[in-house]
């Protein structure tokens, strides 16, 4: 270590460069030479490179500085790349670095990006084997790394942007990985579009930092926050008009409708908010548009149509987290602003719930895990947004090791379906799946691992000591902000005389509420998991009738498994169901498919849903044993299966074994102090055991009630559900419909908008503007074509009348005049400089002027006074022309610089009178300006 | 070597490019084309050297000379080349007869 | 007789040589006579240049101009034949009259403005400096001050020997000008009769005829 100090010192730690540059060169490599290099050097490649940026990162967690309590702040490992812009905004400098730092929680995250990203690079490397585009695939994936980590890394707001945006891309190429089948290609754009919306938030926030707090480095956030970031900001919603008064007038006797209303949709007086609320609602619409919360969540379940492992390491373990470790790194201001701390905490239990609610019935197994990762989201945000930081960022921490597990799970799972049914649909489908236990016994043991530490089962799994962390800080805590009841000590950085003005508190009820709605998210999560857990590996197996020593009949199939997987891995058309079912009818699961009962309905279900090329029917057909995965996938799981046990006791409060959390705590102690304990709640008190006991109730009900329908009933309860109450199922199994509400509301007006457009420019564009440029250029072609006869002496003869052009300029003489008159205001003095020619002579004439025949004259103007001076040009050819300059010395009394000259324009030769002797100076002048030092003027006339 | 007083050698220039461009516009063999922008280019050249003469300070005008001399040369080489390849298109070479494009 | 008065015959003589070469190349109607005024346009040139104490310009005119440029129209005038520009057409004669006539214009009102400027004096050359236009003084100027210019002139004139080979060559690359002369041999008249069938357009080649009469 102390070789690893003296090499890099923390403000060069140049050791982020490599952390950085590895994935870049490794993307590089494989995107450019990949295809010649063939899959065993990509693999190298891509391997190494991770492998070697998650060793550089362990190096850079290692050296990390020691915290102290109560220093104002946090040590921190920096690397200044190069200069990158130097802003000015209004006046002040805003310097922009590449500027790269590294905390505990970035340290952190960083070994989550290189650690699981390196498991999953791994794991690809078998799951995408047979992928023609396996050099494209991981070079998407290591520029993925990169960029990520340029997220984390980036110790500005821009250098973040950079690195946000960058994920964006690798997000969106992967997803549409297998772009020739459209509904991938279109979840990708759906991905892209939807970040982008959130992107406009982020951008705001950045606009809004560089003018109020003239930084954009996180360090200077944090440090200016307190100050700049309490300023009132006016804003009127709707626009300031004076609609209010018209309102008013109009319904002077009282309107029906009430005065808030009016209030807002008739502005004239505007809201009134703190910049730091303003930031932190741009910030958040950032993140719910990267982190798949409410209302811009609709991406991620469509981001299933990646190849597995992209979901796993992207849509579950690292990316989608980027807006909960945004919120956290922007604690400081977000505790400036209760508002935004209950936005950010109501919509992540919001999403919690709402996402738990439609994973419950879907029969991708995939999409379980999607909605299970936006409810986990939820649960984060909830987290930070009720103060939290730590405990919401561990929950990142500890989700990102059993969700990339339970990804990965799904995916060796799945790759057991491909060696029978390659049909995307039908082979993630856990109703053809079922006992798979016996033959995936790896697999099955991770799996569940990662399903207790989900669902939170108590004092062994991760997730458990994570999400009760949430929920007790959640039920114990609120925002106070800088106006709350904080003790004055704990308020030295916020200057409170810049936030007079009252600001929204939170309701003491606002905790508990979170808290409950917590519970009943966890609850749902339990049972939702529970059940693709007991569907999956559990029960008979569905998928072919097993018979052993099985030889496939298209033995080429065994290494086009993966190849067929890859082109068409997941069901991300949302439309599907309803489309293939008019009225709304879902196929019962087929779990009990060999009872008669079943046996139409399932047919019916196998030829109408099968998409693919075989006329497969799950279930009728014969198969080999389904096998476990090779070593390169099963490998990743288990380490992903023991760290989701324990990633937990790096965390675990309760029970004083924290030993992550106590590194992380001081970044966020300056936020904490404005977060303080419900009134009547000790934070440390017996309380605390008290209230988990719910949160291990969520867990036991929900896997309870999991394991009696699934397991005991083998699912009978939700066809018994779905048959009594058939517009519920199919509701909640549509996800609410939320798509097609946005298709119907947002999307179509884009819609209608763009039509509006395309007739716009069918008409007016084409039909007029362009039709009408066409005939001026047609015009102008048939009048030049005359002249373009191609006879080379025809050029040469019109380039001839050029000259003769030219030569009848020279034949005329010109008279210019240039005028000095940088010594006018001092001495009066004036030099007249009239123009050469070829052969010409000059006369000067004047009052008081010596007769001269040089080409240049001086004279002297008076104060007040005003002169004329006339030369006569004479050329080779004996013609004459004159110029005269009329020059005006202003009278002492006025300051330099104040009064301008005047030059009088001459009118044409012929009415030569001037305007008059004594014109007064303001006649129609030409204006000198009397700074113009030494500006030249021309007094011009022809002939 | 001083008798001969600026003017004339200006005239005489003149006069020489005058010739070479009337038989520019005029003629119509591409090799006659050709020599009268020869010609035109001597012209200039003497001008050149003529101003170079009573400004002798350096030799700019006469190394400009000598740069459009290899410009000239050069340009007489491709253009007898293009005369050439013209000559065996359309079996001819009157600078009339260089119309493919038109139409 | 004076130095100065043999200097103006000298001069007269030189301006005689470029106005009737001048007229010459542009009037005669055989291109090979025209080249020949040429020539004579040129050596006047050269000879002006010696009167103007430019003396390695005058031998660069003379190498140059006479022993190459004029050599090359002699070749491609041979390889064209005499004979290729054929009867007079009309067309488009009205635009280079025109042309030439605004030009003749221009240029008398140059002259003009040439002889009256500076009044009714001449101006009289200066004493050049010692070495003026000697090839030591110039050449030390061009690879000093001017050799960026002197190695570009280099590459354009390689440029210029590569375009008029790919010009020349044409498409077909190597293909000749005429086509291959197929002899045969004809017993009875002991000589070889040219077979320039295939150059349809072009006249009866008089080399031919000359060749048939000997």
């Amino acid at each position: 270590m102390n070789f690893l100090a003296n090499k890099f010192p923390h403000d060069d730690f140049a050791l982020l460069g490599i952390v950085l540059v590895l994935p870049l060169i490794g993307a590089f490599v494989n995107g450019v030479f990949g295809k010649r290099l063939g899959k065993q050097a990509v693999r190298m490649m891509a391997l190494s490179a991770i492998g070697g940026s998650f060793i550089a990162s362990v190096l850079t967690f290692l050296s990390l500085p020691a915290a102290e309590h109560g220093a104002h702040a946090v040590p921190k490992l920096k690397w200044v790349a190069w200069r990158w812009l130097d802003l000015n905004v209004t006046g002040r400098n805003i310097p922009i670095d590449v500027v790269f730092g590294a905390d505990a929680m970035t340290a952190t995250m960083m070994l989550v990006v290189t650690g699981v990203g390196f498991l999953i690079h791994l794991y690809s490397s078998e799951y995408m084997k047979a992928d023609p585009g396996y050099y494209r695939f991981f070079a998407y994936l290591n520029l993925f790394i990169f960029s990520m980590l340029v997220l984390i890394l980036g110790d500005s707001m821009p250098i973040l942007f950079v690195g946000w945006e960058g994920v964006g891309l690798c997000s969106y190429l992967l997803i549409g990985f297998w772009f020739t089948e459209e509904k991938n290609a279109s979840a990708g754009k759906k991905a892209f579009i939807a970040n982008r919306i959130g992107d406009f938030g982020l951008l705001l926030a950045m606009a809004l930092l560089a003018y109020y707090s003239s930084t954009l480095t996180f360090d200077g956030i944090k440090a200016t926050a307190g100050n700049a970031l309490l300023q009132d900001v006016k804003i009127w919603p709707l626009g300031n008009l004076p609609t209010e008064e018209i309102w008013h007038k109009q319904f002077a006797a009282g309107s029906i409708w009430p005065n808030w209303l009016v209030d807002f949709f008739l502005p004239d007086k505007p809201i009134t908010a703190k910049v730091s609320t303003l930031v932190g609602f741009s910030v958040f619409l950032g993140c719910a548009g990267k982190s798949a919360q409410i209302p811009l969540y609709v991406w991620l379940p469509d981001a299933m149509a990646g190849p597995t492992p992209v979901s796993a390491l992207i849509h579950a373990a690292t990316m989608v987290t980027a807006g909960v470790y945004l919120v956290a790194r922007m604690c400081d201001v977000f505790v400036l602003s209760p508002a935004a701390m209950a936005v950010v905490a109501i919509t992540g239990a919001l999403t919690a719930v709402f996402a738990a609610s439609m994973g419950f019935f879907q029969r991708d197994l995939k999409k379980v895990l999607a909605y299970s990762t936006v409810s986990q989201l939820g649960f984060m945000f909830m987290g930070v947004g009720v103060g939290a930081f730590t405990a919401g960022f561990f929950h990142v921490f500890t989700h990102a090791f059993f969700k990339a597990c339970l990804f990965l799970g799904a995916g060796s799972v799945i790759h057991a379906m491909h060696a029978r049914i390659h049909d995307t649909d039908q082979s993630q489908d856990m109703w053809n799946m079922g006992g798979l236990r016996k033959y995936m016994p790896i697999t099955h043991v991770t799996y569940l691992v990662s399903c207790l530490s989900i669902a939170g089962t108590p004092l062994l799994f991760a997730g458990f000591w994570s999400k009760d962390e949430i929920l007790w800080k959640a039920y114990s805590s609120e925002v106070a902000g800088p106006q709350g009841r904080v003790p004055p000590a704990d308020l030295g950085f916020v200057d409170l005389l810049k936030s007079p003005q009252y600001m929204w508190q939170w309701p003491s009820w606002l905790g508990p509420t979170i808290y409950w709605v917590g519970i009943i998210g966890a609850t749902m999560t339990a049972f939702y998991m529970f059940r693709s857990y007991f569907v999956t590996f559990w029960g008979e197996f569905r998928g072919w009738k097993i018979v052993p020593g099985y030889i496939d009949p298209h033995p080429h199939h065994a290494d086009e498994d993966l190849d067929e997987a890859g082109h068409g891995t997941t069901d991300v058309d949302h439309h599907a169901p309803t489309k293939k079912h008019p009225h709304g009818h879902v196929d019962e699961p087929s779990m009990a498919h060999k009872s008669a009962s079943h046996d139409d309905e399932h047919d019916d279900h196998a030829h109408d849903d099968h998409r693919g090329h075989e006329p497969i029917v799950p279930g009728e057909i014969d198969g080999p044993i389904p096998h476990e995965s090779p070593l390169p996938m099963t490998v990743p799981l288990m380490i992903l299966g023991a760290m989701a046990i324990l990633a937990g006791f790096l965390g675990a409060e309760p029970i004083h074994v924290a030993p992550l959390i106590h590194k992380l705590e001081p970044i966020f102690e300056h936020a904490t102090k404005l977060v303080v304990a419900r009134d009547g709640i000790d934070p440390h008190g017996g309380t605390m055991w008290m209230m988990m006991v719910p949160g291990v109730a969520a867990m036991v009900v929900g896997s309870g009630a999991a394991y009696w329908a699934y397991h005991l009933q083998k699912g009978e309860p939700e066809f018994s559900f779905k048959r009594s109450m058939p517009g519920l199922y199919n509701l909640i199994y549509d996800k609410w419909r939320i798509d097609e509400l946005y298709d119907a509301t947002v999307i179509g007006m884009v819609d209608a908008l763009a039509d509006i457009f395309t007739m716009a420019d069918k008409w007016i564009v084409d039909g007029v503007i362009a039709r009408l440029t066409g005939m001026l250029a047609q015009g102008i072609g048939a009048v030049l074509r005359v002249f373009h006869t191609g006879r080379v002496q025809i050029y040469a003869a019109s380039m001839v009348v050029g000259l003769l052009g030219m030569g009848w300029f020279f034949v005329q003489p010109h008279a210019h005049v240039v005028v000095d008159d940088e010594e006018l205001r001092s001495t009066g003095k004036v030099v007249a400089t009239a123009s050469p020619g070829l052969g010409y002579s000059y006369a000067w004439s004047g009052e008081g002027l010596q007769p001269s025949k040089s080409d240049r004259v001086e004279f002297v103007v008076d104060q007040g006074k005003t002169r004329e001076v006339v030369v006569t040009v004479r050329n080779v050819f004996g013609r004459e022309a004159q110029a005269k300059v009329t020059v005006t010395r202003p009278a002492a009394r006025p300051g330099p610089g104040q009064q301008p000259i005047m030059l009088q324009p001459l009118p044409q030769q012929g009415a030569l009178t001037p305007p008059s002797g004594d014109a007064p100076p303001d006649q129609k002048p030409m204006k000198l300006e009397g700074n113009q030092v030494g500006g030249l003027l021309r007094g011009e006339v022809g002939q | 070597m001083n008798a001969v007083p600026l003017e004339y050698f200006l005239t005489v220039a003149g006069v020489l490019f005058t010739i070479g461009a009337i038989g520019f516009l005029l003629r119509r063999n591409l090799l006659v084309l050709l020599m009268s922008i020869e010609l035109m280019l001597n012209a200039v050249n003497l001008t050149l050297v003529a101003f170079n003469r009573i400004h002798p300070q350096n030799h700019a005008g006469q190394i400009f000379a000598f740069f459009i001399i290899v410009v000239a040369a050069a340009e007489a080489a491709i253009g007898l080349a293009i005369v050439l390849s013209f000559f065996r298109v359309r079996k001819t070479v009157r600078s009339d007869d260089a119309d493919l494009l038109r139409n | 007789m004076k130095l100065d008065n043999l200097e103006t015959i000298f001069f007269a003589i030189c301006t005689l040589l470029v106005l009737i070469g001048g007229v010459y190349t542009v009037a005669a109607k055989n291109p090979i006579r025209g080249a020949m005024g040429l020539l004579g346009a040129i050596l006047g040139i050269a000879g002006m240049y010696l009167l103007l104490a430019a003396e390695l310009l005058a031998a660069i005119q003379v190498v140059v101009y006479a022993g190459a440029v004029v050599v090359l129209f002699l070749f491609v005038i041979m390889l064209i034949g005499p004979s290729s520009t054929g009867t007079t057409d009309a067309r488009g004669a009205l635009g280079r009259y025109f042309g030439a006539a605004c030009f003749a214009l221009v240029s008398v009102g140059a002259l003009y403005v040439v002889m009256r400027f500076g009044g009714q004096t001449l101006s009289k050359m200066p004493e050049p400096p010692a070495g003026m236009g000697t090839i030591e003084v110039v050449g030390r100027e061009i690879f000093s001050e001017q050799v960026v210019a002197f190695q570009i002139s280099g590459v354009l004139l390689l440029i210029a020997v590569v375009g008029a080979m790919a010009v020349a060559r044409g498409k077909h690359g190597g293909e000749m000008l005429l086509p291959p002369i197929t002899g045969t041999v004809d017993p009875t008249r002991k000589s070889v009769s040219a077979d320039l069938a295939g150059h349809a357009s072009v006249p009866e080649p008089q080399l031919t005829k000359s060749e048939v009469k000997s």
